[in-house]
C-alpha cells in the first residue's frame, strides 16, 4: 500500500504529461506537491518499516533523504513554470521532461527506499537514464554532445559500481547466500565475511563509480559541462536529487566497509575526497559563469559530506547533506533570472531588481550565496565545526594526529580559496556593472522561499535531535 | 565446452576492436552476446540452476537478436556512417589488446584465489571489461561506443555468472530492464536530431 502512494504521483505525472493543453502545467506543478504526503506519512511511521518485504526498507535515514529529495522536487517544479520566459522551450520538449521526471522519480523512490544492492543499482540506472533524456530537452548542439557525453560516462560510472556490487556480493554469498545483496544483513555479518580483500575491492571499485557520477576527481568537469549545456533545473535536480540518491549508496556500503576494516577505508576515502577539493577549489577559483561555479561548489560540498561521514561525523555529514540539498538547487533555479544579462556576466547580476518580490529575490540569493561558504547561521557552518572536531576526535584514537592536523589545515587553506573567490562574485554581483531591470516571476520565487524555509528548519531542535538519531 | 564458449566470448570481443564496419560490429556483438547466453545456460545446467538458464535465454533473446536488430535499424532509419575507422592504429591495437590481457590476469590474481569456481572466467570478464572500455575510446563515433557500453553489461554479465554462480533473479531482471531503457533513450536521442534536422 505504501509503495503504491509513494509511486502514484510518478504515474499521474507521467500520464498527464501526454495532455497537450497549456493548463496541464500547473497540474504537473501540484502532483509534484502530492509526492509529500506519503513520504510524511512514512515519516510518522515505526522505523524500520518493510515498504516491500525485506526489499525496500524505510528507516530514519532513507526518510530524511526522501523527504529532502521532495521538498527539491517541489521547488524545481515550480521553477520549471516559468522556464519558457527565461529560455526556448517548446510545449513537446516541456512535457516530455516531465516525462522523464516521473521515471527519474520512480528509480529514486527505489534506490533509496533499497535494502538491496541490486535494486539500490537498477533504481540508480533508471535515474541516470532518465537524466539523459533531461539534458536533451535543450536543442542545441552543445547539450546534444552533453547527452551523449552524460550516457557514456554516466553507463561507465553505473558499470563501475555494478561491478563492485558483483564483487561484495561473491564475497559474502557463502555464509549469506543470496541474502548477500540485503544491506542491513551484510551489516550485521560484515566481520564473518570469508574475504574481506575481495569484499574491499568491490567496495572500492564501487565508490569510484559513485565517485565519477558525483564529479570527484579525475572527473571534476564533466559534470559541470553538463550542467552548463542543459536547462537550469536539470542541474538543480543533479545536485539536489540525484546526488543524494548516490551519497546514500555511499552511505550504506561505507557503513559495511567500516566494520570490514576501518583504516582501509578511512584512508582510501579522505585521500581520494581531499584531492578532489584541492583540484575543485583551484576551478572555482577560475570558473566564469554561474552553472560552473554552483556545479563546482557542489563537488566540494560532496566531497566534505563525504569526508566527515567516514570521519565518524555522521551528524555533520547528514546536516551538510541537508543544507547543500536545499542551498544548491535554490542557485541554480535563480540562474535562470541571474544570468538575464548573459550567460558569463556576472558583474550586476544582483543589481535592477525593483519591487516587492525583486527585493525578496535579490535577499534570498544573498542570503543562499553567502550560506554556501558557510557563513554563520548557515547550518554549513555547524556541520563543518562538528565536522573538523569530528576529524580531530578520530585522529586522537590514532597514531597519526600531526597528519590529521596538517590535512585539517591544508583543507582549511583550500576552503579559504574558494571562500574569497565567493565573496570576490558576490561584490562583483551587487557592486558592479550595469544597473537593468529584471524580471522576477512569483513561482520561482515561491520555489526560492520554500528552499529558504527548509534550510532555516534544519536548524530547529527537532530536526537536530532527528539527525542525531540518524547517525 | 564452456572454457570453449568462454573463449569465443573473448575472441569475439577483440575481433570487434579492430572492425572498420558498422554491420560486421554489430555481427561480433551479436555473436558475443550469444556466447554470454550459451555460457549462463552450460553454468546453470551443470549447477542446476533454473534463474540462470532463464537468464541465459532471455540473454540470447534480448542481447543476441532484438538489441543487434533495432540498433541496425536505428542505422538505417538514421544513416549512420557506417565506415567506423578506429582512432587507435591497427598495429598499436595489436600490442594493446594482449597488454591488456597480461594486465587483467595479473590484476585479477589476488581476487582468482578467493573464488572457488570458474575463477578463470572472472580474469576474463575483468579483461572483457576493459577491451570494451577500449572499443568505446577508441570510436569517434557515437554508434561503436554504444556497442562499447552494451558489451561492459556483458563483461559484466560473465562476472556475475561467473563469480557468484549467478545474481538473483531479480537483479538480473532489474538489469535487462534498464538495457532496454537504454536502448528507448539512445533512440529518443537520434530521433531528437532528426527532428531538429
Amino acid at each position: 500500500m505504501m509503495l503504491t502512494l509513494l509511486l502514484l504521483p510518478a504515474f499521474i505525472m507521467f500520464g498527464v504529461s501526454f495532455i497537450k493543453k497549456q493548463k496541464a502545467k500547473y497540474l504537473l506543478a501540484f502532483t509534484s506537491f502530492v509526492i509529500l504526503l506519503p513520504i510524511v506519512k512514512l515519516f510518522l511511521l515505526p522505523k524500520p518499516y518493510n515498504i516491500l518485504g525485506s526489499y525496500l526498507v524505510a528507516d530514519k535515514l532513507d526518510t530524511y533523504v526522501l523527504l529532502v529529495s521532495s521538498i527539491v522536487g517541489i521547488g524545481v517544479t515550480l521553477a520549471l513554470l516559468t522556464l519558457d520566459k527565461h529560455v526556448k522551450i517548446s510545449q513537446k520538449a516541456y512535457r516530455k521532461f516531465y516525462r522523464f521526471f516521473a521515471i527519474f522519480w520512480i528509480g529514486l523512490i527505489f534506490s533509496i527506499l533499497s535494502n538491496h544492492m541490486g535494486i539500490y543499482w537498477i533504481g540508480l540506472e533508471l535515474a541516470t537514464l532518465s537524466t539523459v533524456y533531461m539534458i536533451k530537452t535543450n536543442y542545441t548542439p552543445a547539450a546534444h554532445k552533453e547527452a551523449w557525453n552524460y550516457m557514456i560516462v554516466g553507463a561507465i560510472a553505473i558499470s563501475l559500481v555494478l561491478f563492485g556490487i558483483i564483487l561484495m556480493y561473491a564475497s559474502a554469498k557463502p555464509i549469506l547466500g543470496e541474502d548477500a545483496m540485503n544491506f542491513d544483513l551484510l551489516l550485521a555479518h560484515a566481520k564473518d565475511i570469508p574475504s574481506p580483500f575481495l569484499f574491499e575491492m568491490g567496495f572500492a571499485l564501487t565508490t569510484i563509480g559513485m565517485f565519477v557520477k558525483m564529479g570527484f576527481f579525475p572527473m571534476n568537469l564533466w559534470l559541470a559541462n553538463i550542467e552548463r549545456a542543459s536547462f537550469y533545473p536539470v542541474a538543480a535536480l543533479f545536485s539536489g536529487i540525484l546526488e543524494s540518491a548516490v551519497l546514500v549508496g555511499f552511505f550504506r556500503f561505507s557503513k559495511i566497509a567500516m566494520a570490514v576494516n576501518y583504516d582501509h577505508l578511512f584512508i582510501f576515502v579522505f585521500v581520494y575526497t581531499l584531492l578532489t577539493i584541492f583540484i575543485v577549489s583551484f576551478l572555482i577559483y577560475r570558473a566564469k559563469d554561474f552553472m560552473r561555479l554552483f556545479s563546482l561548489s557542489g563537488v566540494e560540498h560532496m566531497a566534505l559530506i563525504v569526508m566527515f561521514w567516514v570521519s565518524g561525523a555522521p551528524f555533520a555529514a547528514l546536516l551538510h547533506f541537508g543544507a547543500h540539498a536545499f542551498l544548491k538547487p535554490a542557485l541554480f533555479l535563480s540562474t535562470g533570472v541571474l544570468e538575464s544579462n548573459g550567460k558569463y556576466k556576472i558583474a550586476g547580476a544582483l543589481r535592477g531588481y525593483k519591487g516587492f518580490k525583486g527585493g525578496v529575490f535579490w535577499f534570498l540569493v544573498s542570503l543562499f550565496l553567502l550560506a554556501i561558504i558557510s557563513l554563520p547561521p548557515s547550518p554549513m557552518f555547524f556541520s563543518e565545526l562538528y565536522g573538523f572536531g569530528a576529524m580531530i576526535a578520530t585522529a586522537k584514537e590514532s597514531d597519526h594526529m600531526l597528519a590529521m592536523i596538517a590535512a585539517i589545515l591544508f583543507l582549511l587553506i583550500l576552503l579559504s580559496i574558494i571562500f574569497y573567490r565567493f565573496v570576490a562574485i558576490y561584490q562583483s554581483m551587487k557592486y558592479e556593472g550595469e544597473i537593468k531591470e529584471k524580471t522576477v516571476y512569483g513561482s520561482e520565487l515561491f520555489s526560492l522561499v520554500i528552499f529558504a524555509i527548509s534550510l532555516i528548519s534544519l536548524l530547529l531542535p527537532q530536526t537536530l535531535a532527528y539527525l542525531h538519531a540518524i547517525s | 565446452m564452456i572454457d570453449f564458449l568462454i573463449g569465443l566470448f573473448l575472441a569475439s570481443l577483440i575481433v570487434a576492436l579492430f572492425t572498420t564496419r558498422l554491420y560486421r560490429l554489430l555481427l561480433w556483438y551479436s555473436l558475443n552476446s550469444f556466447t554470454l547466453g550459451l555460457l549462463a545456460l552450460g553454468i546453470g545446467r551443470s549447477i542446476d540452476d533454473n534463474a540462470m538458464i532463464i537468464t541465459g535465454i532471455i540473454t540470447i533473446v534480448i542481447k543476441a537478436i532484438a538489441i543487434p536488430y533495432v540498433l541496425k535499424n536505428l542505422s538505417q532509419k538514421f544513416h549512420f556512417v557506417r565506415q567506423i575507422t578506429p582512432e587507435i592504429k591497427v598495429q598499436y591495437a595489436i600490442m594493446l589488446v594482449p597488454a591488456i590481457l597480461v594486465f587483467t590476469f595479473y590484476l585479477s590474481e589476488p581476487i582468482v584465489h578467493m573464488i572457488h569456481t570458474n575463477a578463470n572466467y572472472v580474469a576474463v570478464s575483468i579483461s572483457s571489461l576493459f577491451l570494451s572500455l577500449l572499443l568505446m575510446m577508441e570510436h569517434k563515433n557515437v554508434a561503436p561506443k554504444i556497442i562499447g557500453f552494451l558489451s561492459m553489461e556483458n563483461a559484466l554479465f560473465l562476472l556475475g555468472i561467473t563469480a557468484t554462480d549467478g545474481m538473483p533473479m531479480l537483479v538480473e531482471l532489474g538489469i535487462f530492464f534498464d538495457l532496454l531503457m537504454a536502448i528507448v533513450v539512445i533512440n529518443l536521442l537520434f530521433h531528437k536530431e532528426e527532428l531538429r534536422v
